[in-house]
C-alpha cells in the first residue's frame, strides 16, 4: 500500500521490493563472509591467532659430562653468554649501538638480524656467541639504548683434567646447513653439534632434548608471562654422560711421553678392548673449539703441515713392518706348514728370482720361537712364501687387518690388506709375482695399518687369541632415570690352537726378556712383558718405528701399539716409550725414557 | 496509556537500538579495560546516555516540528562544516573535529541527520516533483554541498556514505531509472579509471549503452555520458590529489596480505580475530587478539572484531542479525508512512544505517577497503552514537506519526 502521492514512482511497490531485495543481498553477503572466516576457515585463523599471541622460547638441553674409568670428570659443560636481537624490534641504531660494543660490523649485524626475521619477527637471533662477561655487562649497561636486545645463557665444553685427548673427545661446531636439512626436527640454526670423535658418535646420546616455554606477547612484543602459567612449557632433558675406559693419568702420561714426536699411540684393555689411552700427535687444544672458534685458530689448525687435526691413531695407514711376523707364523703354525723344530739358517739374505732380499744381522740357525725374538727377515721370507697370499690374507682378516674396528670414535681407516684380488687390480693379471708377496712376510710392501688395529692385534695376543672390539666408552649413564648401561663388546674368538698362540707368546716374552731380542729396552723392571719391534719402511724419508707390547706377561693388565713417525728402528725409541707407559700403568709411576740406553742402542743397530 | 504505546511506540526500533548499545558498551570495555584507554568505556557510556535523551527527545516530537526545523539545521551544518574547514584541528589527518568549550564534535555526523531532512523536508513540499529537473537539480545540490565540504576536510569516508544515501533516496522519492542509471554510470567509469586504461573503457561502453537503455531523450544520454566520461578522466587528478594513506588503502584493498605490517595490518589482524571466533567464540575478555592489542584502535572502526572473537559467529550472527532488523523494519516504516516526509526520511535514515554496517563490516572481514567508518552504536565515538541514536528516534517518531498525512 502507498502513500498519498503524485510522482508515480515514489514509494511504489517494485521500489520497496527492489529496497528490500537489495537489503538481503547485501546481508547474506556479509553473513556467508562471516560463516567463511568463522565456520568454514576456522582453524586456520585460530592458527594464525596463536602464533600472534604466543612466542615459543626454546630452552637448550644440557649436554652430557664424559668421565674417565676412575670417574674422573674430564669434560665438563659450563655456561657461555650469546647476546641476542628480536627482529620486530630490531633498528639500525641498535645496530649500530651493538656494533659497538660488540666489535662487530652493524652490516652484518643487520644481516643476520634479517635472516631470523625471516623465520620469525619474534623469535631472538644470535648475534654474538660465547662473550666475555666484561662485553656482556657493557650491553647490559646499554639496554635502554637497545630495542629488542637480550642475551641467552647457552653451554660450552670445559676441560677439566690436565689431558687433552684432542681426537678422542673431538669437538662441537655450529650445525650446518646440510645436517639442518636432515636433522632439522630436534635441532635449529646455530645449535652445536657434534663433529669428531666421541662429541659426534654419541651425539645422540651426549645432546638431551630440547625444552619449551610459552609465552604470551601483545602486539608490541613485549612479553606478558608465561602462557597459562607454565602449564603447556615442557622441561628440556639434560644429555646423558659417558663413562670412558679411557685412564686420564695414563693419557696424561702418554701425551707428555709423545710431546717431541710426530705419530700415535693407543694403549688397550687386552680383557676387554676398552681403551685406555689414544695420543696423536701433533694434537689440538680442544678447548680451541669449545665456544666460538676464533678463525685464525681454525684456519692454523687446518693449514698445519703436521696435521694436528688428523687422528693418526685411527686414521693414518703405515706398514707394520716386523711386527706383521706373527700373522706369518700364526699361520704358518695353524695350517702345519711348521712346528717348534722347523729350522732354517740365516745368512743375512734372501734370493728370490732377481732379487735379494736383505736380512740386518746373520741370525744363523734359528727355529720360529727365535726368528721372533730376533727379528729374522730371512727366516719369513722363505715363511710367507710357504705359506701363500690366500692364506696370508685369511689370517691377516682374522687379526683384525683390512678391515675398520668398528670403534666407537668418528673416522677409522681399514687399512690395506691385500690379496690377489688386489694386485690384479692394481699391476693387472699376469703382471706380478711372488716377489711382491715376499716383501709381506716382513709386513713391508703393499700393506697398511693403523695403530688401533695394531693394539687390538697386541691386545689379541695377549689375551691367549680373542679379537675384541675396541671401544672408548665402558658405561652411558642416564641422569633422569640415574641408570648405567653397559656397553655391550664381544670378542671373537681367533681359532687358533694353544700351542700356537703359545709359541708366538713365546717369542714375544723372548724378544723383551732374553739377550738378543730386539725389545731389550721395552723391559719393565719387576715383571715379565712381551712385545715386538718394527720398522716401517718409509720411500719419502727416515723410517717410521713401531713397538707392540702387553704386560705382565701372566695375566697381561695392559697391551699397547706405539708408532713414531721417522724414528728409525722400533727398538730404540718406540720401545722405552711403551715401557714407560706401561710402567705408569702397572705401577703408577712414570719411567724416564732413559736416554744412555737408547744412545747404547742405536749404536748396536 | 497501553494504547498509545501499542500504537505508537516503535518498540522495535527501541529495543535494538539498546540491545546494540549494550553490545557496544560490552565491546568497548573488553577492548580496553586493561590498557591505557580504560576510560573509553566511561566516556562511551556517558555518550550512550546523552543519546539515549536525545532518542527519546526526537522520538516523541511533534511531526511538524521537524519538518519546521529542518532546513535550519542543514544551514546551522553548513556553517559549522565550513568554520571547521578554516578552524578544526586535524585528527587521525583530517579537519573534521570541532573543539567547542572543552568538548570535541564531529559535524559531520550530524551532518548526515540535517541532509536527510533536509531533502525530506523538501521533496514532501506538495509544489516539488523530483521527475521536475529542477527540483531533482536542488535535491543534488542539498547532498552535494555537505559532501563536498566533507571531501575537503578530507573524509572520503563520510562523503562516499552521503552517496551511498542518495542513492536510495532518490530512488524512493521517485526518480527515473534513466537519473539513477545516470548518477551510477560516472561511479561505474571512475571505478573503471581506477583499474586501468583498458578497464576505463570496458566500464564506459557499458555505461554508454545502459544510457541508451534506459534513455528518455538523446540529448539527455549526450550529458549523461558526457558527464561520466568527465567523471573518468579526473579520477587520476583526483587518486593524486588523496592522501597517501588514502591511496595506499585502495591499493591494499585487493590484497591486504602484501602489505601486512603496513596498510594491510588491520584487515590481516580483523580476519584473524573475526575466523578464530570460530561457533561460539574465544569468551568474553577472552580474545587473545582483542586483548594483546592485535589490531590498532579496535574500539572505533574495528570493533566488530570482539563481538567475532569473544563471541564467535553466534555473537556476530547476532549483531548483524539485529542490524538486519532495524533495515527491514526502516523500510517498512517508510513503506507505512501515509507522509512524504516520514516516508522519505525513514528511507534516508535507514540507507546511513545500511551503509554504515555493509562498510564497517565489509572492511573488517576484508570485503571491502578501509573506509574510515564506524559500526553505528558501537564504535566508539560521542559524536557518531549521539548522532545515530537521534536517527533511531528519527524512525520512531517517523513510526509514530506514520498515519498523519
Amino acid at each position: 500500500m502507498g502513500a498519498v502521492i503524485d510522482s508515480g514512482e515514489f514509494g511504489s511497490r517494485q521500489r520497496q521490493t527492489v529496497l528490500r531485495l537489495a537489503t538481503l543481498v547485501i546481508f547474506s553477503i556479509l553473513f556467508l563472509r562471516l560463516y567463511q572466516l568463522q565456520l568454514v576457515s576456522h582453524t586456520e585463523f585460530g592458527k594464525k591467532s596463536e602464533e600472534n599471541s604466543v612466542r615459543t622460547v626454546i630452552k637448550d638441553p644440557v649436554r652430557g659430562d664424559i668421565y674417565d674409568r676412575t670417574g674422573r670428570l674430564i669434560v665438563d659443560v659450563g655456561p657461555s653468554f650469546a647476546v641476542t636481537a628480536a627482529p620486530a624490534s630490531f633498528d639500525s641504531a641498535t645496530a649500530r649501538e651493538l656494533g659497538e660494543l660488540l666489535q662487530m660490523d652493524p652490516v652484518q649485524i643487520t644481516e643476520r638480524v634479517n635472516k631470523g626475521r625471516q623465520y620469525s619477527r619474534f623469535s631472538p637471533v644470535r648475534i654474538k656467541r660465547d662473550v666475555d662477561f666484561k662485553t656482556l655487562s657493557a650491553v647490559e649497561e646499554h639496554l635502554y639504548l637497545l630495542r629488542g636486545i637480550s642475551y641467552e645463557v647457552e653451554s660450552k665444553r670445559l676441560y677439566n683434567a690436565p689431558i687433552r685427548a684432542s681426537h678422542l673427545l673431538g669437538y662441537c661446531k655450529e650445525i650446518t646447513e646440510a645436517q639442518l636439512a636432515r636433522y632439522g626436527d630436534t635441532y635449529r640454526q646455530g645449535d652445536l653439534v657434534g663433529s669428531s670423535g666421541l662429541e659426534s658418535s654419541y651425539e645422540t646420546f651426549l645432546r638431551g632434548e630440547r625444552g619449551f616455554e610459552y609465552i604470551a606477547v601483545n602486539s608490541k612484543g613485549q612479553q606478558l608471562g608465561p602462557l597459562e602459567g607454565g602449564q603447556r612449557d615442557i622441561a628440556s632433558k639434560e644429555g646423558f654422560d659417558l663413562v670412558l675406559s679411557l685412564d686420564a693419568g695414563l693419557q696424561a702420561c702418554a701425551e707428555s711421553l709423545m710431546t717431541q714426536y710426530k705419530g700415535a699411540l693407543v694403549a688397550m684393555d687386552p680383557n676387554t678392548g676398552g681403551i685406555l689411552a689414544m695420543v696423536s700427535k701433533p694434537d689440538f687444544d680442544p678447548s680451541v673449539f669449545s665456544g666460538v672458534t676464533a678463525s685464525e685458530d681454525w684456519t692454523r689448525l687446518n693449514t698445519d703441515d703436521g696435521k694436528p687435526l688428523f687422528n693418526r691413531a685411527t686414521m693414518s695407514r703405515y706398514p707394520p713392518g716386523s711386527t706383521f711376523k706373527m700373522v706369518v707364523a700364526a699361520a704358518a703354525l695353524e695350517e702345519g706348514l711348521i712346528d717348534e723344530h722347523y729350522r732354517i739358517t740365516c745368512t743375512g739374505g734372501f734370493r728370490f728370482g732377481r732379487r735379494l732380499f736383505r736380512d740386518l744381522h746373520v741370525h744363523g740357525s734359528v727355529n720360529v720361537v727365535e726368528a721372533i725374538q730376533k727379528s729374522c727377515n730371512v727366516f719369513f721370507y722363505q715363511l710367507v712364501l710357504k705359506v701363500g697370499l690366500d692364506k696370508l690374507n685369511e689370517y691377516g682378516k682374522k687379526f683384525g687387518f683390512g678391515h675398520a674396528t668398528g670403534v666407537d670414535i668418528a673416522e677409522e681407516t681399514s687399512g690395506l690388506l691385500p690379496s690377489e684380488a688386489y694386485y690384479d687390480r692394481v699391476y693387472g693379471k699376469d703382471k706380478w709375482t711372488l716377489g711382491n708377496v715376499v716383501s709381506l712376510g716382513v709386513g713391508q710392501g703393499e700393506i697398511g695399518v693403523s695403530p688401533l688395529q695394531m693394539a687390538r692385534y697386541a691386545s689379541s695376543l695377549a689375551n691367549g687369541g680373542i679379537l675384541l672390539q675396541p671401544h672408548a666408552v665402558d658405561r652411558i649413564y642416564n641422569k633422569r632415570v640415574n641408570r648405567y648401561s653397559v656397553v655391550d663388546v664381544h670378542g671373537v674368538p681367533l681359532g687358533l690352537s694353544p700351542k700356537t698362540i703359545g709359541l708366538i707368546r713365546e717369542g714375544m716374552r723372548a724378544a723383551v726378556e732374553l739377550p738378543g731380542g730386539t725389545g731389550s729396552l721395552a723391559r719393565i723392571p719387576g715383571i715379565e712383558s712381551a712385545g715386538k719391534t718394527g720398522t716401517a719402511e718409509n720411500p719419502h724419508g727416515k723410517d717410521h718405528a713401531w713397538y707392540i707390547g702387553f704386560a705382565p706377561f701372566d695375566n697381561p693388565k695392559i697391551a699397547v701399539a706405539v708408532l713414531l713417525e721417522n724414528s728409525g728402528f722400533g727398538g730404540a725409541k718406540a720401545a722405552p716409550l711403551a715401557r714407560a707407559l706401561m710402567h705408569r700403568y702397572l705401577f703408577g709411576e712414570t719411567l724416564q725414557p732413559e736416554r744412555a740406553a737408547i744412545a747404547a742402542a742405536d749404536s748396536r743397530h | 496509556m497501553n494504547q498509545y504505546f501499542k500504537e505508537y511506540f516503535d518498540t522495535k526500533t527501541f529495543l535494538i537500538c539498546l540491545g546494540l548499545v549494550a553490545m557496544g558498551l560490552l565491546s568497548i570495555y573488553s577492548a580496553t579495560f586493561d590498557i591505557n584507554n580504560a576510560a573509553n568505556f566511561h566516556r562511551q557510556a556517558v555518550w550512550a546516555a546523552i543519546g539515549f535523551v536525545g532518542m527519546l527527545i526526537t522520538a516523541f516530537l511533534p511531526a511538524r516540528t521537524i519538518q519546521r526545523l529542518a532546513f535550519g539545521l542543514y544551514a546551522t551544518v553548513i556553517v559549522v562544516l565550513l568554520i571547521v574547514l578554516v578552524v578544526g584541528s586535524t585528527i587521525k589527518g583530517a579537519r573534521s573535529w570541532f573543539g567547542v568549550a572543552g568538548l570535541g564534535g564531529q559535524p559531520s555526523e550530524f551532518a548526515k541527520v540535517a541532509t536527510i531532512l533536509a531533502a525530506a523536508a523538501y521533496l514532501a513540499r506538495m509544489e516539488v516533483s523530483i521527475t521536475r529537473l529542477k527540483d531533482l537539480l536542488i535535491t543534488l545540490a542539498i547532498f552535494a554541498g555537505p559532501m563536498a565540504l566533507i571531501l575537503a576536510q578530507p573524509d572520503l569516508g563520510t562523503a562516499i556514505v552521503f552517496f551511498a544515501v542518495l542513492l536510495p533516496v532518490l530512488y524512493w522519492a521517485g526518480a527515473t531509472n534513466f537519473i539513477l542509471i545516470a548518477i551510477l554510470v560516472p561511479i561505474l567509469v571512475a571505478f573503471g579509471a581506477l583499474f586501468g586504461t583498458a578497464q576505463f573503457l570496458i566500464a564506459a561502453g557499458i555505461g554508454a549503452a545502459l544510457l541508451y537503455y534506459f534513455r528518455e531523450n538523446r540529448f539527455a544520454v549526450a550529458v549523461a555520458f558526457g558527464i561520466a566520461l568527465a567523471v573518468g578522466l579526473s579520477v587520476q587528478i583526483v587518486y593524486d590529489r588523496l592522501p597517501a594513506y588514502q591511496q595506499k588503502r585502495i591499493a591494499t584493498f585487493l590484497n591486504p596480505e602484501t602489505d601486512p605490517l603496513g596498510a594491510g595490518y588491520n584487515v590481516v589482524q580483523s580476519k584473524i580475530a573475526i575466523g578464530s571466533g570460530g561457533l561460539a567464540g574465544k569468551g568474553y575478555l577472552r580474545g587473545t587478539q582483542t586483548q594483546l592489542n592485535y589490531i590498532p584502535e579496535q574500539w572505533t572502526d574495528f570493533i566488530f572484531c570482539v563481538p567475532g572473537e569473544e563471541f564467535g559467529f553466534i555473537g556476530a550472527t547476532l549483531v548483524l542479525g539485529l542490524f538486519a532488523a532495524l533495515v527491514f523494519h526502516g523500510i517498512n516504516i517508510a513503506t507505512l508512512s501515509k507522509n512524504k516526509f516520514g516516508s522519505i526520511g525513514a528511507i534516508g535514515v535507514t540507507a546511513v544505517l545500511a551503509t554504515h554496517v555493509a562498510v564497517n563490516v565489509g572492511m573488517s572481514m576484508g570485503l571491502m577497503p578501509v573506509i574510515g567508518i564506524p559500526l553505528p552504536f558501537l564504535s566508539y565515538g560521542g559524536s557518531a552514537l549521539v548522532a545515530t541514536m537521534v536517527m533511531a528516534g528519527l524512525l520512531m517518531n517517523f513510526y509514530a506519526n506514520r498515519k498523519e498525512h
